[in-house]
């Protein structure tokens, strides 16, 4: 099993202004849609930098689901880091 | 939850900081004043969250009430600490700045953890729908039935379902009878027959039989998966009407800005630094930007999640606001208003023919025929309980009917095959079928007319109700169809629409979309794969019986996952409903905030009032928003009225 831990910045692609308690739902959301996806293990969101990151493992899914899932939620996704962890 | 739980852990903790350093700072306890204000720090200090979230929003160029309490506890606790030991931690008649900040920050705090908790049950629809995926399956390896995790189940693999367990795969069953609840995906608490050959689908119940099923979706691919992410992007995308929310909130922070300095300025030359200060804070507190950017969001959230329950997926919040205009309903006839298969509903005989011979002959001409016509009498020969036996040898000939032997006896099927032998008395029979909408097949025995078997498609059984459900919210409703005029005519006076159109090619059904669009907002009604074009047409596309068929929910606006046609005024209303709460929540909290702001500024309110006000207005939005959940489809008799 190789675990894969990956950083993005995410930006709501049609944010303007003010958001922070709107924000709170849309990292729930997220955060709930990410960790659903089989083979990913842990997820965490901070709801104000938008920055996520999760654990994966690489057999049972791509790096490219993870992201394609983030941008069908309304998202831009920006790489910030990517490493084997185990 | 696990959070929500810190956070309230957070706040008792910081009130019973706050709370200590207030008693202690009247005892007379050695170093009272000082164990007092250090009390009162670590309470402030335990407000962490609301200066992280102010500080590091103000890094994003966004304007939250934190940002604002931030400031105004800051200059609370400088206040509390640099002026006179008199108004620092309270004496007998006044709350000090210390003890204020501490308070202030106990109640922000409070506010965050209760608006976190509410927005996590604002996800109660899809956390219900998560929860109707089974982990396991019950499958047989090695001859063995054994109980294994979801994610090894292969395709093509036998799952057993037994009474009472939840489906755990989309699939085809091979074995065995039972009922099965799928109000997970359809929203229909009816349970419906499933036997050999039915699909069904993860995370339904099934009731009282067993059943085998082959696997043939597991995991994200189920339809049960899709729906669930569909939700979730759908409440991801926004109401139009939260960029006018959204302009109120981009100028909040340079009005704020102005008004919290002129208030201080004026204050400070008219009544000095002491009322200058407090009245400041106040105006910093009482803000509530927060009431504006949720009331939206929340709203659509609740709006797309309470449809999902009732089998509804609307797919985003533009589509709640086209619904909420739609004044005219236009529906597809076949496959929509009705079944969509022909039936046999009626069988005319002549002579001495009984039904049944009618029919017995005309199923065994017809036996080994595809067309829908002979598979309605095929299928009535079943329910009649007849064995049909094979025909010797017979010839299909397209358009015209069925020419087949049988032992000896010679039978001929269609109209167009025994144009010379039919009878007058057969012929106006036929005629007069054929006016009510109705396919009349004649079969003939040896050259002579037996019997006349009407095949009609139905309608379904709640187009009626659907129809006047919309009459009852003042939607107009039409039907177009392909299907020639005459049948058009019967199905529209059956179901009641105000008007209808027959003959259409689906171009032609395009052009009816458009025609109707002339100063009404339409929604069109259809199978979302043959009308897809007169659904992309129309302001709204609802898609039925969208359950199974990804293109269908892929291409619509708003999919009805199963058949029934009702909960197309109740999406309407969802909508209305969803967008008075979102447009009232909005000027609701715009006033609001106008004048809070006007007493803070005049100092008619004191700090710690300003903030409860300004955490209540923010919560009573959000739950109003979080109603919407709640919303019930209203008995016909209501809609009616």
């Amino acid at each position: 099993m190789t675990v894969e831990k990956i950083v993005l910045n995410t930006a709501k692609i049609d944010c303007t202004g003010c958001k922070t308690c709107a924000s709170d739902l849309a990292a729930e959301n997220l955060r709930h849609a990410l960790a659903r996806l089989t083979g990913v293990s842990k997820v965490q969101v901070d709801e104000i930098t938008s920055k996520v990151s999760v654990e994966y493992d690489t057999q049972k899914i791509s790096f490219s689901k993870i992201t394609e899932r983030i941008e069908k939620l309304g998202y831009k996704v920006e790489i910030v880091s990517r490493e084997e962890i185990q | 939850m696990r959070e929500l739980t810190k956070g309230v852990i957070q706040v008792a903790l910081l009130g019973i900081f706050a709370l200590a350093g207030a008693l202690i700072s009247g005892s007379q306890v050695a170093y009272a004043h000082e164990v007092s204000i250090a009390l009162t720090l670590i309470a402030v200090a335990l407000g962490y969250r609301i200066y992280l979230h102010g500080i590091r929003s103000l890094r994003h160029g966004n304007v939250t009430a934190q940002l604002f309490a931030t400031i105004a506890i800051f200059i609370s606790v400088v206040a509390g600490l640099v002026l006179p030991q008199a108004s620092a931690t309270g004496t007998a008649e006044a709350v000090g700045y210390l003890t204020a900040s501490a308070i202030v920050a106990f109640i922000i705090l409070a506010g965050m953890t209760l608006e976190d908790y509410i927005i996590h049950r604002t996800r109660g629809a899809l956390e219900a729908l998560i929860k109707m995926s089974p982990s396991t399956a019950h499958i047989h390896r090695n001859g063995a039935e054994v109980e294994i995790p979801i994610d090894e189940v292969k395709l093509g693999e036998i799952v057993l379902v037994k009474p009472g367990d939840k489906i755990p795969v989309d699939g085809t069953v091979i074995s065995g009878h039972s009922t099965v609840n799928q109000a997970t995906i359809t929203g229909e608490s009816i349970p419906v027959e499933k036997t050999v050959g039915d699909r069904t689908f993860a995370g339904t119940l099934n009731e009282n039989g067993a059943l085998e099923i082959k696997v043939e979706k597991i995991g994200e691919e189920t339809t049960l998966a899709h729906i669930i992410q569909l939700v979730e992007e759908a409440q991801e995308k926004k109401a139009p009407i939260q960029n006018v929310a959204d302009r109120f909130t981009t100028y909040f922070l340079p009005i704020m800005a102005v008004l919290a300095f002129s208030v201080f300025a004026v204050s400070y030359f008219a009544l000095g630094f002491d009322v200058a200060l407090a009245r400041t804070v106040t105006v910093l507190l009482v803000a509530c930007p927060c009431a504006l950017s949720i009331a939206v969001p929340v709203a659509v959230a609740g709006t797309i999640g309470n449809a999902s329950m009732n089998g509804i997926i609307i797919k985003g919040g533009t589509h709640i606001e086209k619904l909420k205009d739609v004044k005219m309903v236009a529906f597809d006839k076949t496959g929509t208003l009705t079944v969509g298969e022909p039936k046999v509903v009626e069988i005319k005989t002549f002579g001495n023919y009984s039904e049944e011979d009618t029919i017995k002959y005309a199923a065994i001409a017809e036996k080994f025929s595809e067309h829908p016509l002979s598979k309605a009498i095929i299928a009535k020969a079943g329910e009649m309980g007849m064995k049909i036996p094979d025909p010797t040898d017979f010839k299909t000939i397209p358009g015209h009917g069925v020419d087949a032997h049988y032992g000896n006896k010679h039978i001929l099927i269609g109209r167009k095959m025994m144009e010379t032998e039919i009878s007058k008395e057969a012929s106006q029979l036929m005629s007069m079928i054929e006016t009510e909408g109705k396919t009349a097949i004649p079969v003939a025995l040896d050259k002579n007319v037996i019997g006349v078997v009407v095949v009609a498609d139905t309608v379904r059984e709640n187009s009626l109700e659907a129809i006047q459900r919309l009459k009852g919210i003042g939607v107009k409703t039409a039907m177009i169809t392909g299907d020639n005029m005459r049948t058009a005519k019967s199905i529209a006076e059956q179901v009641g629409v105000d008007e209808y159109q027959a003959e259409l090619l689906p171009e032609d059904k395009v052009a009816a979309i458009g025609e109707l669009k002339k100063g009404n907002v339409v929604a069109m009604v259809g199978d979302g794969v043959n009308d897809a074009p007169a659904l992309a047409n129309s302001d709204v596309g609802f898609a039925m019986g969208a359950a199974g068929s990804d293109v269908a929910v892929e291409t619509a606006d708003v999919a009805l996952l199963g058949d029934d046609l009702t909960k197309v005024e109740y999406a309407i209303s969802l909508s209305r409903r969803a967008f008075s709460t979102m447009k009232g929540n909005i000027i609701y909290a715009f006033v609001w905030n106008v004048i809070a702001l006007s007493l803070a500024a005049f100092g008619i309110l004191n700090p710690v009032l300003a903030v409860v006000l300004a955490e209540a207005g923010c919560i009573s939005v959000v739950v109003n928003s979080a109603l919407l959940l709640l919303n019930k489809p209203k008995p016909l008799a209501i809609a009616v009225a």
